[in-house]
């Protein structure tokens, strides 16, 4: 029929007019991250780690830097953990190859600052104080 | 219940105040013809910015975005934020543009939308100046939008604007002769051309039942007069920059795109006064909302049309107009001529 291609065309902007838009008000709206995003910063559960060093000997960049000192005992424990993201490229083989699953990504992507310094994460530091915001609030803190 | 109407009843009383306060009937006429200019007028404008953000967000709707939606609800105040960007830019002349007919032309390009409202039936006893020519007073005024274009072409002394006005001249008046003849269809059933006439035999069955292939014919025509895609040859930006806007700016531009939407309400507004039955609906709502409402579903379809097909090559829309758009409306005029004739020779 002539003029067919035309009413197709009509139907598709039509259709397109009432589905669900591909735009994502970004700042108000937070994407929806999957389940296997690499992106944000390192977040460690020092409790759980055994300081084997295994996801800094594996970090290809060198962005993971941590130290270790002995306890009475003579066990292994961690006493500094930084993780550097600027030098950091998502390859995410730190987490695969954490033998306690003691290190994930938290996903907070948009972490820009002003100054090198403040790619570099103190990831004890970190842990602590969400714990301490936790016992304190009760709720979870975002930041 | 025409007197029910908030609009008569505002109408009345105004006649009342000025009755009391100017001296006899005719200059009361000649204010309540001034007044009825005010409320067109500042229809054009409101509209303007209403159809400016709809232009958008219909686009956005059509591409799987969202359009403007910063500016307070919905992005409802980025056209107001886009006027006041408008009128605060510099009022800038190019060195070799032909000084008055330059500036003349976003000025006279507006005069034609203008004037066409002065006909439009936008409900019983509200037509602005009810012509019993109505209809062929729209066809020569809207006509008169080509002398714009040409000017503004011209005066800017620049190729790509001149070829855009004689782009907008061959276009805009190939066009005027379908536009005419799909016109002529429905005033042969009314035998009228004023439009509250055509409106009141409408109110038994819609003209678009009667005179589908006019409409469709219409659609085009005036989609094509109106300069809007797919017929956008005369501003195609991706051939001749803006064609014959391409040396405007700021405020003058805007008169363009205030022109453009305000002969688009207008075109829509006589496709549902001849095709879509005008103020006639259901009567839980007055007239005039009806005869909006149909407008703007008139209007959505044109941006419907916009934001689906791409632009028409020169000679193809010459072809179009040439070899389709006149046989076909010459015949529609024949065959209902016929129709007219064999209805009449059953004695209906």
């Amino acid at each position: 029929m002539y003029g067919k291609g035309l009413l197709t065309g009509l139907g598709i902007t039509l259709r397109e007019f009432f589905r669900k838009k591909a735009t994502e008000r970004y700042p108000e709206v937070r994407p929806k991250l999957t389940e296997r995003f690499r992106g944000g910063k390192l977040a460690l559960e020092p409790e759980k780690c055994i300081a084997c060093g295994l996801c800094s000997l594996n970090c290809p960049n060198g962005s993971i830097r941590l130290v270790t000192v002995k306890d009475e005992a003579g066990k292994r424990k961690l006493s500094e953990y930084e993780y550097d993201a600027g030098a950091c490229m998502y390859c995410n083989l730190c987490i695969e190859n954490c033998p306690q699953k003691c290190i994930r990504w938290d996903k907070k992507f948009d972490f820009a600052g002003y100054d090198r310094k403040h790619l570099i994460i103190d990831c004890i530091a970190v842990a602590n104080a969400k714990k301490a915001a936790e016992r304190e609030g009760g709720a979870e803190t975002h930041e | 219940m025409p007197n029910d109407d908030i609009l008569l009843r505002i109408g009345a009383s105004l006649r009342e105040l000025f009755a009391g306060v100017l001296p006899g009937p005719d200059a009361v006429d000649v204010a309540m013809y001034f007044v009825a200019l005010i409320a067109c007028v500042a229809l054009i404008f409101t509209n303007a910015v209403i159809l400016i953000l709809a232009e958008r967000k219909v686009a956005g709707f059509m591409q799987s975005r969202l359009g403007p939606h910063r500016l307070g609800p919905y992005g409802m105040f980025q056209t107001v934020a886009d006027v006041i960007k408008l009128l605060t830019k510099e009022d800038y002349r190019p060195q070799g543009v032909d000084k008055w007919v330059w500036a003349m032309a976003p000025v006279v390009l507006f005069v034609p939308p203008v004037m066409v409202y002065a006909v439009l039936p936008f409900g019983k006893n509200l037509v602005p100046v009810d012509l019993n020519i109505g209809i062929f007073y729209f066809v020569a005024v809207s006509s008169v939008a080509t002398i714009a274009f040409l000017m503004a072409g011209w005066g800017s002394n620049n190729k790509y604007s001149v070829i855009g006005g004689m782009r907008a001249v061959a276009q805009m008046v190939s066009y005027e002769i379908p536009l005419v003849f799909s016109i002529l269809g429905v005033v042969m059933l009314t035998g009228s051309l004023q439009t509250s006439v055509i409106v009141e035999k409408q109110s038994g069955i819609w003209f678009i039942l009667l005179q589908p292939v006019a409409f469709v014919i219409y659609l085009i025509a005036a989609a094509a007069e109106t300069n809007r895609m797919p017929f956008d040859l005369v501003e195609g930006e991706s051939e001749i920059i803006a064609g014959p806007f391409t040396e405007y700016s700021g405020m003058r531009w805007a008169m363009f795109f205030l022109a453009e939407y305000a002969s688009l309400f207008a075109v829509s507004a006589i496709a549902s006064t001849l095709f879509l039955g005008g103020w006639h609906g259901p009567s839980f709502l007055p007239g005039w909302v009806w005869f909006l409402g149909k407008t703007y579903v008139m209007i959505f379809v044109f941006m419907w049309v916009r934001w689906t097909f791409p632009r028409l090559r020169v000679d193809q829309l010459m072809a179009l107009c040439w070899k389709y758009l006149i046989p076909v409306s010459l015949a529609n005029i024949l065959i209902t001529g016929i129709g007219i004739f064999a209805y009449r020779a059953m004695g209906g």
